[in-house]
């Protein structure tokens, strides 16, 4: 009965999504009250219905009711739970309700916590938010229905995919799709003020924190998915220029420019144009992102011939959605007034130029995934598109990015000063520029490019730094006062300075780890001994062991550092009972912020193996500076300012500032 | 019915959240929330705060401040005009009320079940498998009596009883390796019998097409050395003399065996014709006994074959092949209530009432003696309509 | 500004249109590389069939194994961890150079992450032989 009621609720979801689309974009246009009062409630109904179809699918997961056809091929009566439930959106099924789920509970906080958006706006927005809804909603019961049933259903399972039987599943895809569908919002924002013909300044006050919010899902779930690959593959990379991470990248980028430039939209009523068109870019590459992991295109463009059902679906939403969006811009835009005009040296400027290398990066992104598709699918012709044509063509354009970032938040509005600016900057350089050449010393002339990228990370997190330290002007107003100019900062120039910090912390952790890691591959027998980097790791022996749904093989290690014994590593080599399938399970041991990495090969007959041994120098700072770049966002968006419209936030601002007078 | 209640509510839920605010709400534009101008100029005013609070910090020097107090300013007064605009033009007639009352009241729960009643399987139940596992027995098909059986030693692999439950079955399912694997736990777990070395011998038998091997001569001679009488060993034991090309020794075992058994036993014939062939046909090589399939008490190696890839038909054949065996058992040494309740309810889902009736009479006669089990037997027979 | 954001956009261009040109790695089948006689130097992505009874493993994860589309057979020499499905007579794509010996150097070995994964490559290259039984 659950079952069949989460299947009624998504038809339900289905059909009053399409009252959605019609009834509050009507009012707005219209300028009908009543029509534009059903928005609100009914976005959070939408949200329930998806929630209850979304909640009945993980409960037949977790009950191993094999009479749901999706279930039996994905799930396993002795998965641990943690992993049954993950497999709802481990499957392609589950995974495109959830991000139906996600589309919807981004409506929902809008018709939620919207009230201080003008109405006829947030209407619309939800109406075209509805639009979506209906058409992958009409997707999944068309094409991909979770809710098909069993009329026999079988005792077992055929069990989930042992590779994405990991915590990192359970976490790393509702992350990346809060991400990607997060940017629906904004898509919605940017159409419904296209038909309303309001794009204004104001326009990208209520937008930007909802751009905020999917651009911190998506920078954790890719830093996540990241993180998860390096340590479930076993091969030690964190990032392939796989097609599929490249389709999560390509909108982080473009949601990366649109933040920036909606930024400029919002201080000073420029780029609105061009902000609107990025708007309706950054979802349109979520899309695509969907339309090629979703289709199968990437496995072969000739399953996708065979079996266009569904291929052909998504790629019809998406030529509906890109299309219609364009074109309605195309209309549209030229009507748009230009607003604040400013010279190329300012911080406009600098936002320009962040956009622009950006906007190219993306390009290469593109280029470099679609590609190989587009020669396969015209001539036949195979090739791949590798990490070398990304290093070639991403490096030289991040770097100019890269190095001027610092420079971008001390310029003034309008018309900046570059030589002010610069000075501002001395102390960061100077330091930046002591980074590169202390590397030099350590490592001497064989390597040019490592010192000149650990200066280039430097130069980034001390910028963001300095820019802080400027703002309170420590030497003119002396401590106290400075602590006091430190608190009461802005949220969102904090969350500038900490993002921008995030980023340097990446790149110091890429370089380091591409330039300096080590490694080693040994054939082991027991009591062997392998060193690197002053870490002597014994081989133990092996011994099997067996798992609730695998059985594996682990190894032993012990790991000394000057003789004396600092950790001890089990790597592991599995095999999952249901579909008999091998996998290499890694043992990282983590030492500061570098790691240890050990991963097993081919056992051979006499208790020997094969054993692959990375020393990852500052390895984790690629993480741990994603997840500062989400905090600053974070704190971007906690910033109460950029809650404003409705009269009563700015009272509580007026009742906020008498309590910081004191201090100063 | 409840399923068709919360569906109703559901969906009346839905309509509701579209007609209530509807209803509610004012009609026209000017009402409780902000028309769009009015809400961009509330942004503004905010802005030119927010530059008052950044001179105050002094995150911006006076200048700097006198500009953007400028600029928001001329903002600020657009959005004012359009302010005014708006209030100005005329208020544009009433959505029609019939129209959304349609939609929402009958378009919407019309699609709704239109869709559903057309893809979703109302009357399918939930199967989750712990309530299919813990369901009771009767109602369950052999495969997830097995499954529960298999999950119960799988937590408890010591339990020597189970082993014997499952052993059987396997066997009659044509799985003769699992029956192996089953019999010699039993026997590690419950000790040997005449009759579990037999049976396990016969298992192996069956796993290695019908070659007695080894393993399964030590294990008939096993149960032959605990009781002589044992007929199934003594019947294996000299079939694998005739493999093994020994035929005057098979000859003079099969006699042997003959001799003192009752004729009706179902293993005679097959014996007698083992015999027949010994004496008067060549010597039957090893190996390739290929007639003497057909003559063994159990499923037959080619029925071993054969059950793997049966089809539903065959396959209840065989369930039915193990009702009889359960009627048989009944029928010999008598049993519990819940056999006979097992045995009648099966004779009921496999539609054969005159089976069930007789089964039933001789329930009734064979639980003579306990009321209570007569009630409980009585009281399924008036419900099955028997 | 708009000349700044011109020769932005061309130098991006022109790097993309160059990494098109150098750096795309073309897939090749033992056929191909016997036929076309792709020489020392090329970098190359070569797919098919890994040899029944090929695989030879050395210490420290040296393994030579021929990989094969059934007409012509290619050796490779590979040191690493090999994939955990890679198995003979499995599809396999290996990326590397053929050495100046003619035995292909690999420095990547792939095999998908599924039990019944071809790579796409592979399977294609084997269908235009004609020895492909699968389905799509």
């Amino acid at each position: 009965m659950i079952v069949e009621l989460g299947h009624f609720a998504l038809v339900l979801a289905l059909v009053l999504s399409l009252v959605q689309s019609v009834l509050p974009v009507t009012g707005a246009l219209k300028g009908d009250n009543r029509l534009m009062a059903v928005a609100p409630p009914v976005s959070v109904m939408l949200f329930l219905l998806v929630g209850l179809s979304f909640a009945a699918l993980t409960m037949a997961y977790v009950t191993s009711d094999f009479s749901v056809v999706n279930v039996w091929e994905n799930s396993h009566s002795t998965k641990p739970l943690i992993y049954k439930i993950s497999g709802v959106w481990g499957n392609h099924e589950g995974s495109v309700l959830l991000w139906v789920l996600i589309l919807v509970f981004f409506g929902a906080l809008v018709g939620a916590f919207g009230s201080n958006i003008p109405a006829p706006l947030r209407s619309a927005t939800l109406s075209v938010q509805a639009w979506i809804t209906a058409g992958f909603l009409l997707f999944i019961l068309a094409t991909s229905n979770p809710f098909a049933r069993i009329a026999q259903a079988p005792i077992e399972g055929n069990d989930l995919n042992p590779i994405l039987q990991d915590i990192g599943l359970a976490i790393h895809p509702p992350l990346l799709y809060v991400g990607y569908v997060g940017f629906s919002i904004t898509f919605s924002f940017a159409v419904a003020a296209l038909m309303l013909g309001r794009i204004d300044a104001a326009w990208a006050r209520w937008v930007r924190p909802w751009t905020l919010l999917a651009w911190v899902f998506l920078t954790l779930g890719i830093s996540m998915g990241s993180y998860w690959a390096y340590y479930e593959l076993g091969w030690g990379g964190w990032w392939f220029w796989d097609p599929v991470e490249n389709a999560s990248l390509m909108p982080w980028l473009a949601g990366t420019a649109l933040l920036h430039s909606a930024l400029v939209m919002e201080k000073r009523e420029a780029l609105k144009v061009w902000t609107i068109l990025l708007a309706i870019f950054t979802f349109s590459l979520s899309l695509l992102g969907t339309f090629l992991v979703r289709s199968g295109v990437l496995t072969s463009v000739h399953a996708f011939a065979t079996d266009p059902a569904r291929g052909i679906f998504i790629l019809v939403l998406l030529c509906l959605f890109i299309g219609g969006s364009l074109t309605l811009y195309a209309w549209r835009a030229p009507m748009l007034k230009q607003g604040g005009l400013f010279a190329p040296i300012s911080r406009e400027g600098s936002l320009v130029l962040n956009n622009l290398f950006l906007t190219a990066a993306t390009v290469a992104v593109f280029v470099g995934t679609l590609y190989p598709l587009a020669l396969d699918i015209v001539t036949g012709e195979k090739i791949s598109v590798g990490a070398p044509f990304f290093n070639l063509t991403f490096g030289p354009i991040l770097v100019p990015l890269l190095m001027a970032i610092p420079f971008g938040p001390v310029l003034a509005w309008k018309r900046g000063d570059l030589l002010a600016a610069s000075q501002r900057l001395y102390a960061a350089f100077g330091i930046a520029l002591a980074a590169c050449l202390f590397c030099f010393w350590l490592w001497g002339m064989k390597m040019v490019l490592a010192p000149l990228g650990v200066g280039l990370a430097v130069w980034v997190m001390v910028g963001a730094a300095a820019e802080i330290l400027g703002r309170i002007r420590l030497r003119d107003v002396g401590l106290a006062r400075g602590i006091s100019r430190l608190t009461g900062l802005p949220g969102s120039v904090w969350g500038t300075a900490i993002a921008h910090f995030g980023v340097g912390v990446t790149l110091l952790g890429i370089v380091t780890a591409s330039a300096f890691q080590v490694e080693q591959i040994r054939t082991m027998k027991p009591q062997d001994i392998v060193s690197l980097e002053g870490f002597d790791m014994t081989f133990e022996g092996a011994v099997p062991r067996k798992g609730p749904n695998y059985t594996e093989e682990v190894a032993h290690f012990t790991v000394r550092q000057g003789g004396v014994e600092i950790a001890r590593l089990d790597p592991s080599k599995r095999v999952y009972t249901a579909r008999q399938m091998p996998t290499t399970e890694a043992a990282i041991l983590t030492l500061g912020v570098s790691q240890l990495y050990l991963s097993l090969g081919e056992s051979r007959g006499d208790g020997a193996v094969d054993v692959r041994v990375y020393y990852k120098p500052l390895i984790t700072l690629i993480w741990i500076g994603c997840v500062i770049m989400a905090f600053g966002g974070l704190v971007s968006i906690a910033d109460r300012r950029l809650r404003v419209g409705a009269p009563k936030p700015a009272r509580k601002s007026k009742a906020a500032a008498p309590a910081a007078q004191p201090a100063e | 019915m409840i399923f068709w209640i919360l569906i109703a509510a559901l969906t009346a839920a839905a309509a509701l959240t579209v007609l209530v605010p509807f209803a509610r709400a004012n009609a026209g534009r000017s009402g409780a929330s902000l028309t769009g101008a009015a809400a961009d100029a509330a942004v503004y005013r905010q802005q030119l705060a927010e530059v008052d609070k950044d001179l105050e910090r002094g995150v911006i020097d006076a200048e700097a401040a006198r500009a953007a107090r400028a600029e928001i300013a001329r903002r600020l007064l657009s959005a004012a005009d359009a302010e005014t605009a708006e209030a100005g033009s005329p208020v544009l007639a009433n959505w029609p009320r019939k129209l959304v009352f349609v939609v929402a009241a009958m378009l919407l729960p019309a699609g709704a079940f239109g869709i559903y009643t057309a893809i979703g399987e109302p009357d399918q139940p939930d199967q989750p498998l712990i309530a299919r596992l813990s369901a009771p027995a009767e109602t369950q098909s052999v495969q997830m009596l097995v499954a529960r059986v298999e999950r119960h030693l799988a937590d408890n692999p010591n339990d020597g009883e189970g082993w014997a439950v499952l052993a059987p079955v396997y066997l009659r399912m044509g799985n003769a390796q699992s029956a192996a694997q089953a019999y010699f736990n039993t026997i590690r777990l419950l000790g040997p019998t005449a009759k579990r070395q037999a049976d396990y011998g016969e298992a192996l038998t069956m796993a290695n097409n019908g070659i007695v091997s080894a393993d399964a001569n030590a294990a008939f001679e096993k149960s032959v050395e605990l009781d002589p009488k044992m007929a199934k060993a003594r019947f294996f034991l000299a079939l694998a003399l005739g493999q093994e090309g020994k035929t005057d020794a098979a000859v003079a075992a099969w006699n042997a065996l003959l001799d003192g058994a009752d004729p009706n036993e179902p293993w005679v014939p097959a014996a007698q014709r083992q015999l027949a062939e010994l004496k008067g046909g060549p010597v039957a090589a090893p190996g390739a006994a290929g007639g003497q399939g057909e003559a063994l008490p159990g499923p037959s190696a080619a029925d071993v074959t054969a059950a793997q890839s049966m089809n539903a038909d065959d396959r209840t054949a065989m369930i039915r092949g193990m009702v009889e065996n359960l009627a048989g058992r009944l029928a010999d040494g008598g049993g519990t209530v819940d056999e006979w309740l097992r045995l009648i309810r099966a004779y009921v889902v496999l539609d054969d009432k005159g089976k069930a009736e007789e089964a039933l009479a001789s329930a009734r006669q064979n639980l003579a003696d306990d009321a209570g089990a007569l009630s409980q037997i009585n009281a399924f027979a008036s419900e099955a309509g028997l | 500004m708009i000349g700044a954001a011109g020769a932005v956009l061309a130098a991006a261009v022109g790097l993309i249109l160059y990494a098109l040109n150098d750096q795309i790695v073309f897939f090749q089948s033992p056929t191909d590389v016997v036929e076309k006689g792709i020489g020392p130097g090329q970098r190359i992505r070569l797919g098919g069939l890994v040899e029944e009874g090929s695989v030879v493993r050395a210490d420290d994860a040296h393994v030579t194994f021929s990989v094969t589309d059934t007409s012509n057979t290619v050796k490779v020499t590979y040191t690493g961890i090999l994939p955990d499905l890679f198995r003979e007579g499995q599809g396999v794509v290996t990326e590397g150079m053929v050495g100046p010996d003619g035995v292909f150097v690999a420095d990547n070995v792939l095999a998908k992450h599924d039990e019944n994964y071809v790579p796409k490559e592979v399977a294609e290259a084997l269908k235009k032989q004609g020895v492909w039984k699968g389905d799509n």
